[in-house]
């Protein structure tokens, strides 16, 4: 912005934190006043501390009519960004905007498809988004998390639909990698698939679903970096 | 007073700058190819590569020293990331987003004042394009009288993680699309030749105003209409577009209008599945090839040309040998290769750059070895054949005309005429070699 104009009120993509869920040792959600902020469910925003001068993208982890707009967040070990959120106080600034990408969710297509929600660690984010906003949604939610504690708010989702892989203990659905249990599992041809995660998780589970035949249109990926 | 311009980059960066070039000529200042006459001295930055900003950081330093001999104000605009836009503060007397440009002459006029470090509390990380309209409306000084660019979109929301386009340009905005037709009328009135609508993701064009605006194929098939109802002979073409955005209706327009170019330039970045999708591009290689078949199917005649980053992380090489698979299958007529370099403020930037910059330049020049395969199989196919060509330059070993077909492969005449210069003329094809041809005026 511009030297010589001094900037004295508030922008309107700077959001006040209205308050802070610990979820783990490490993730936590921050939850902001909805405000104008209008997105489709499975969309992402990107997010900065006022004053700082990066900022990172993150999935919208609540829904489309939920009071307020939350993220996902969990700290990386000697990371820049995340550490400094994770100081951050009820309160604080951020920098908001968005919301970007094509992930979301149409609702006419919510209404009638049938869908595979694969997610590893915190990229359950857009889906727990899409599960809130289409309450009536026909999915199965594969989780792999390595611990338990990571199946973040696995209250919310219907026991019958929600599939926690967990690869370093056996307290979940499955004992083992989701791509494990990805690939002794079948789905109905018309099955969308969505993916959301890692690179590495993406890369494995698009070469199963690949190898059971399903089209590449009908798998849809985001990466989390 | 005088003023000398530096533009760095793209296509963008150019049509900017003849708007920073409009406002400044309506101050009264006068341009100058030298820089020792200027007492203002700018730069539109590329922050999309280190080289260009290398540039920016030696000459601002060189510039400084004049300072200490005569009274200068300097400036910088462009694509600026935060991380250089701080460092900017410090050194340039002016930083500004174009969105800012209306204001630059209250800038100057208030030249002198370096801002404390606490207004930088202040400053948003991701630009707001909510002012880029009063930017459109400037009018251009065109640097040329038979070839121009046309802005029509700005920014970008894919955040493809090598790319800080994001943050320099901030949120994808439509131009009215009005204003882009009056543009282009005026020029194809005026005898433009060669126009290129330009935007960062230029065939998200209206996406981010649905229902409001007209699509991309819209827009061109109104430019169409303009081409077959004027009297003057003009090739439209576009840059840059995203695979993602791409359709087929798109392809169906440009090859239902002789004035809409068949040269069609579709970023690739690489021919690897699992690099695009750590590069978070959100074409497949299933999609591209799908866009290609419907160029060869609906436009046959047209040439392809295409982005690639040689050793992006991730990219080993099995991963780099689907690339070149993918030059075979596509047959590009021309490839801008870049060896991927980690750029601030990137998500890729935070990874280890893994492939070695031996690997890289090794890379760049196999993959540069099967475009001059496909490009010159293509240029042989004219020989003997007339082709139209835009007279644009002179070739500087030779000193004869040069210019660009249709589908902008260069062609070398055998002799110089000026008169040429800015024409659209017949030209036989004699010899051609990779990525040229030469040819006589018929």
């Amino acid at each position: 912005m511009s030297l010589m104009k001094p900037d004295m009120q508030m922008d309107e993509s700077f959001y006040k934190i209205d308050e802070i869920r610990e979820l783990t040792g490490n993730a936590f959600s921050l939850r902001l006043p909805k405000a104008r902020f209008a997105f489709k469910a499975g969309q992402h925003l990107s997010l900065g501390i006022v004053g700082g001068n990066q900022s990172r993208e993150y999935s919208i982890y609540s829904g489309v009519d939920d009071d307020c707009l939350e993220v996902l967040v969990k700290e990386v070990e000697n990371g820049y960004f995340t550490p400094q959120l994770r100081k951050l106080k009820v309160g604080r600034l951020v920098e908001v905007h968005g919301p970007f990408g094509k992930f979301g969710m149409e609702p006419e297509v919510a209404q009638t498809g049938k869908f595979v929600f694969i997610a590893s660690g915190t990229g359950i984010a857009p889906f727990r988004s899409i599960i809130r906003t289409f309450p009536g949604i026909d999915y199965t939610l594969i989780h792999g998390v390595r611990y338990a504690d990571e199946a973040y708010d696995r209250d919310e989702y219907d026991s019958k639909r929600y599939v926690l892989c967990t690869s370093r203990e056996k307290k979940g659905s499955y004992h083992g990698r989701l791509t494990g249990y990805l690939k002794n599992s079948n789905f109905a041809p018309e099955t969308q698939f969505d993916l959301c995660g890692n690179s590495n998780m993406i890369f494995d589970a698009l070469e199963i679903l690949k190898d059971k035949g399903f089209d590449r249109d009908q798998i849809h990926c985001e990466v989390y970096f | 007073m005088k003023y000398h311009l530096i533009t760095l980059g793209c296509q963008m960066n150019i049509a900017d700058s003849e708007r920073v070039s409009s406002v400044l000529e309506g101050m009264g200042y006068v341009s100058t190819e030298n820089e020792e006459d200027a007492t203002l001295l700018g730069i539109l930055a590329c922050s999309v590569r280190q080289k260009p900003i290398d540039k920016v950081y030696n000459k601002i330093a060189q510039w400084n020293r004049w300072k200490n001999k005569r009274n200068l104000i300097t400036f910088v605009s462009g694509c600026l990331l935060p991380a250089d836009k701080e460092k900017f503060l410090k050194t340039f007397d002016l930083v500004f987003p174009m969105s800012e440009l209306g204001q630059f002459p209250d800038m100057i006029r208030e030249y002198g004042v370096v801002t404390p470090a606490g207004l930088k509390a202040r400053e948003p990380i991701m630009p707001k394009n909510e002012h880029i309209a009063s930017m459109w409306h400037i009018k251009p000084t065109y640097h040329s009288t038979y070839e121009a660019f046309v802005p029509i979109q700005n920014g970008c929301d894919k955040f493809c993680t090598f790319c800080a386009v994001p943050y320099t340009r901030g949120r994808e905005v439509s131009r009215p699309s009005a204003e882009i037709i009056e543009e282009v009328t005026h020029l194809v009135n005026q005898g433009y030749k060669s126009i290129t609508l330009l935007g960062q993701n230029v065939n998200s064009y209206g996406l981010d105003k649905k229902g409001e605006e007209i699509t991309f194929a819209e827009l061109l098939r109104q430019i169409g209409e303009l081409g077959k109802s004027s009297e003057h002979e003009f090739w439209l073409y576009f840059t840059s577009p995203n695979p993602q955005d791409m359709n087929r209706e798109v392809i169906e327009v440009i090859a239902a209008y002789d004035c809409l170019a068949k040269q069609i330039h579709l970023p690739m970045q690489s021919g690897d599945e699992r690099v695009l999708i750590k590069m978070n591009r959100r074409h497949s290689m299933d999609k591209y090839r799908r866009i290609v078949a419907d160029i060869r199917e609906l436009i046959p005649t047209a040439t392809l040309f295409t982005d690639i980053i040689v050793g992006f992380t991730g990219e080993g090489e099995s991963e780099f040998q689907n690339t070149v698979t993918a030059f075979e299958e596509f047959k590009f007529n021309m490839a801008y290769i870049a060896m991927y370099s980690p750029r601030p403020g990137a998500a890729s930037f935070r990874w280890e750059d893994e492939v070695s910059q031996e690997d890289k330049k090794d890379r760049l020049r196999r993959l540069s070895d099967v475009l001059k395969i496909c490009s010159h199989e293509y240029n042989d196919s004219l020989l003997g054949k007339t082709v139209r060509v835009l007279i644009n330059g002179t070739d500087r070993k030779t000193g004869f005309s040069t210019g660009l077909t249709e589908g902008k492969i260069i062609v070398r005449l055998d002799h110089h005429d000026d008169s040429l210069m800015g024409k659209i003329v017949n030209v036989k094809i004699t010899s051609s070699t990779f990525l040229s041809m030469s040819g006589e005026v018929v």
